[in-house]
């Protein structure tokens, strides 16, 4: 089969870009270790108030310049409201959903999932510059969907 | 036996047709309303975000409109309108008379018109599902959805989705079939070979589909915990069956205006289309890959790494086949004596616009590029670039194109072209605005937003855009309805097309064939491809009208609204049902 020279070039580009994209994917995801959060746990949606760490929603110091935010959401507001954290801290978000799926979204960070009832999702982010951060519900859950968001205040 | 015969008139004609071109013309009629229906929920939303702090609508009205905006578009507008090609055209593209089944052509129709009217009636009896057409659970469960909405939606949904079931068996019967002597499966026209495609789409996708909300009904009705997390049931399976029907159906949406394109180019070109073979193969391939990618709706769900590597591998590959396609179209065009009548207006339209929505596309098939993404109004500028800017520019190029064949009249060209450039300059200016509302942080589904976010300007440029959009409509509405006011002058092969469906009158007599023509070759018009057909009349026989499709149909519907009223309802629906199976079966043949 004869193929014009041009279109034979055309083809090879398409080739290289699959495969470089394919390689690119693998060395990201294994070698680098790069994953998007993933579920932590599961936690049973009913008791969820009294189960650790779920029953004392806050900010905590965890170690010198980390931080751990146990965050709950419920239709419609999320507990605590209002996160504050210093510049420069590694914060280590643990989240969770009291009734139907929610989404935790920080504006303008890499935080985003899902919190699926019954399901603990996990995510760590370092907040460098201080600064104010609006955090909303990221998955449509019902009519009051708009009034849920609070703040992260980076101090 | 009869020869030739012409249509009977009057209502009752049209209600027991079982003729493929009626039922064409019927769902044509049908989807082009449940069009509007969808278009003026949209200006609604427009309206409402047009500035911060809106109150056009309340939060709870805003939620039942872009929950219906998006259940009416994409089943009740683009997918009848896909189909009202496929009942006209694709009998026609292969010399045959009728479709297999025609009384279950007509039953598919009168599901899809009863299931869009019955979940559209919530508007005024407690109101429309406000759950988003994803309707994820466990919103959806009867503690969080406690109104009828939901029931609604899953009740009308299972009738529009048998319909849909059922057509796809009738054509992929069809298309093996009934193909006349010497129309092999490589000298199907494209339009005809995506019409196979999609209905093997249908079938494959919509069970799981059907599945998830007989379980959600169970969840709601019957106290069963498919879906409850309190009682041990997943939310993320109903993400999981929704996905899995989810993902093939942007593929129903997108195929057959494709295939419509892949007809159209070439004609008014004046050259075959380009590597027909390699479009065959990649419709086919989007289809199958179609079926590995469901979870790339779900990144933010947390999968786990190889899920989530997988599935963005997978999404990547599946631009391979759409952008061979592409290349195809434009090779087609290279070097073709092109006429810019508005059919090939809004096929040129669709490529362009595709390559933009498909280009979002990849940026998501990244995981942590999704991530970012998901639920922003990026997400929103991205399918409508492939929904609008794809599937509803190539059904418009089909209406411009097949409108001389099917009423025997033309379409103003000058007003196409005006109804054409209204539409790209109003899509182009709703939808790109997105892009950047969406990376700047504004999210889905969320009824209004508040000012100072950087969010003001690109929502205004949007809202005019959707109203030059909806100008758009009203010249191709004045377009139509002038048309039909003219007189009859089509001939057979006004644009001097390649396929079978132009060897015959505009409009075609109810046999459509005098002769069943023998082809011979792939572009039978153009290359004296049609054997000359035998001395002597050729005896057929047409199926007679029936009601019975009708009388079936609308017992389903007195089960399903039986379901909200009681069981004496339910039971007088079986009835009705069983009678009409039994009227059905043993129907005389006249």
């Amino acid at each position: 089969m004869r193929v014009h020279q041009y279109e034979k070039a055309f083809l090879w580009l398409g080739a290289i870009m699959l495969v470089a994209f394919m390689i690119a994917l693998l060395v990201t995801s294994v070698a680098m270790g790069i994953h998007l959060p993933g579920r932590a746990g599961e936690v049973d949606p009913l008791s969820i108030n009294s189960i650790e760490p779920f029953n004392n929603p806050g900010v905590r110091e965890v170690g010198p310049g980390r931080y751990e935010v146990v965050l709950l959401g419920s239709a419609w507001s999320w507990n605590p409201s209002e996160i504050r954290v210093p510049a420069g801290s590694e914060v280590t978000f643990l989240a969770a959903s009291t009734d139907v799926i929610h989404g935790l979204h920080i504006d303008r960070t890499r935080v985003n999932m899902m919190l699926i009832p019954g399901q603990i999702s996990r995510n760590t982010y370092r907040f460098e510059r201080p600064g104010e951060h609006l955090l909303i519900c990221h998955e449509y859950c019902g009519a009051g969907h708009h009034l849920m968001s609070g703040k992260v205040i980076v101090e | 036996m009869t020869t030739g015969g012409t249509y009977a008139g009057g209502i009752w004609s049209w209600i027991t047709t079982v003729d493929h071109k009626r039922i064409g013309i019927l769902y044509f009629v049908s989807s082009l309303v449940f069009f509007l229906v969808g278009g003026i929920e949209a200006m609604f939303i427009r309206l409402q975000l047009a500035t911060p702090e809106n109150t056009v609508l309340s939060a709870q009205a805003y939620n039942q409109l872009f929950t219906m905006h998006g259940v009416t578009m994409l089943l009740f507008a683009v997918m009848p309108m896909s189909a009202a090609f496929f009942n006209f055209i694709v009998p026609l593209q292969i010399g045959a008379r009728d479709v297999a089944f025609p009384r279950l052509n007509a039953f598919s129709y009168w599901l899809f018109l009863f299931g869009a009217l019955f979940l559209n009636s919530s508007f005024f009896l407690g109101g429309a599902p406000d759950v988003g057409w994803f309707a994820y659970a466990n919103l959806t469960s009867s503690q969080f959805s406690p109104g009828h909405g939901v029931d609604f939606y899953i009740l009308g949904l299972a009738l529009a989705g048998a319909g849909s079931i059922v057509a796809a068996l009738n054509f992929i019967v069809t298309i093996i079939n009934l193909r006349a002597p010497g129309m092999t499966f490589m000298r199907l026209p494209l339009f005809t070979w995506m019409t196979f495609v999609v209905s093997f789409l249908i079938i494959l996708a919509f069970p799981p589909f059907t599945i998830s909300t007989v379980f959600l009904l169970f969840d709601r009705m019957f106290g069963t915990l498919f879906f409850e997390p309190a009682g041990g049931g997943d939310p993320r399976l109903w993400q999981h069956l929704f996905w899995i029907f989810g993902h093939p159906e942007v593929y129903i949406l997108i195929l057959p205006a494709f295939g419509i394109i892949s007809d159209v180019i070439p004609t008014f070109s004046r050259k075959p289309l380009f590597g027909y073979p390699v479009v065959v193969y990649s419709g086919v391939l989007i289809a199958f890959l179609g079926f590995g990618v469901w979870a790339h709706h779900m990144f933010a769900v947390g999968l786990g790494p190889v899920a989530t590597s997988a599935f963005s591998g997978l999404t990547m590959l599946i631009a391979i086949p759409t952008g061979v396609k592409i290349f195809n179209w434009i090779a087609t065009m290279w070097g073709g004596a092109l006429r810019f009548r508005s059919a090939m207006l809004f096929s040129i339209g669709l490529v362009a616009m595709f390559v933009i929505g498909g280009l979002s596309g990849v940026m998501h098939s990244s995981a942590p590029a999704d991530l970012q993404q998901t639920d922003t109004y990026f997400v929103v500028a991205h399918f409508h670039y492939v929904l609008f800017g794809g599937s509803i520019l190539g059904l418009f190029a089909g209406v411009y194109y097949w409108f001389p064949k099917v009423t025997g009249r033309f379409l103003n060209e000058r007003l196409g072209a005006v109804h054409f450039w209204l539409m790209f300059l109003g899509l182009n200016l709703t939808f790109f605005p997105m892009h950047f509302a969406g990376l700047h942080g504004q999210p889905r589904r969320t009824f209004t937003y508040p000012a100072g976010l950087g969010f003001e300007g690109f929502n205004m440029v949007s809202t005019v855009g959707a109203v030059v959009t909806f100008l758009a409509v009203l010249v191709f509405l004045v377009n139509l309805v002038r048309s039909l006011r003219t007189a009859p002058t089509a001939e057979a092969n006004p644009w001097e097309a390649s396929t079978l469906e132009w060897s015959i009158s505009s409009p075609p007599p109810p046999h459509n064939f005098d002769h069943t023509p023998e082809v011979t070759s792939r572009d039978p018009l153009w290359h004296d491809g049609i054997a000359p057909p035998p001395p002597g009349e050729e005896e057929f026989h047409m199926p007679n009208p029936s009601f019975w499709p009708l009388v079936v149909a609308g017992g389903l519907l007195l089960v399903m609204a039986g379901a909200l009223v009681g069981l004496p309802l339910v039971l007088l629906g079986v009835a009705v049902t069983l009678v009409g199976i039994y009227g059905w079966s043993f129907e005389p043949i006249h």
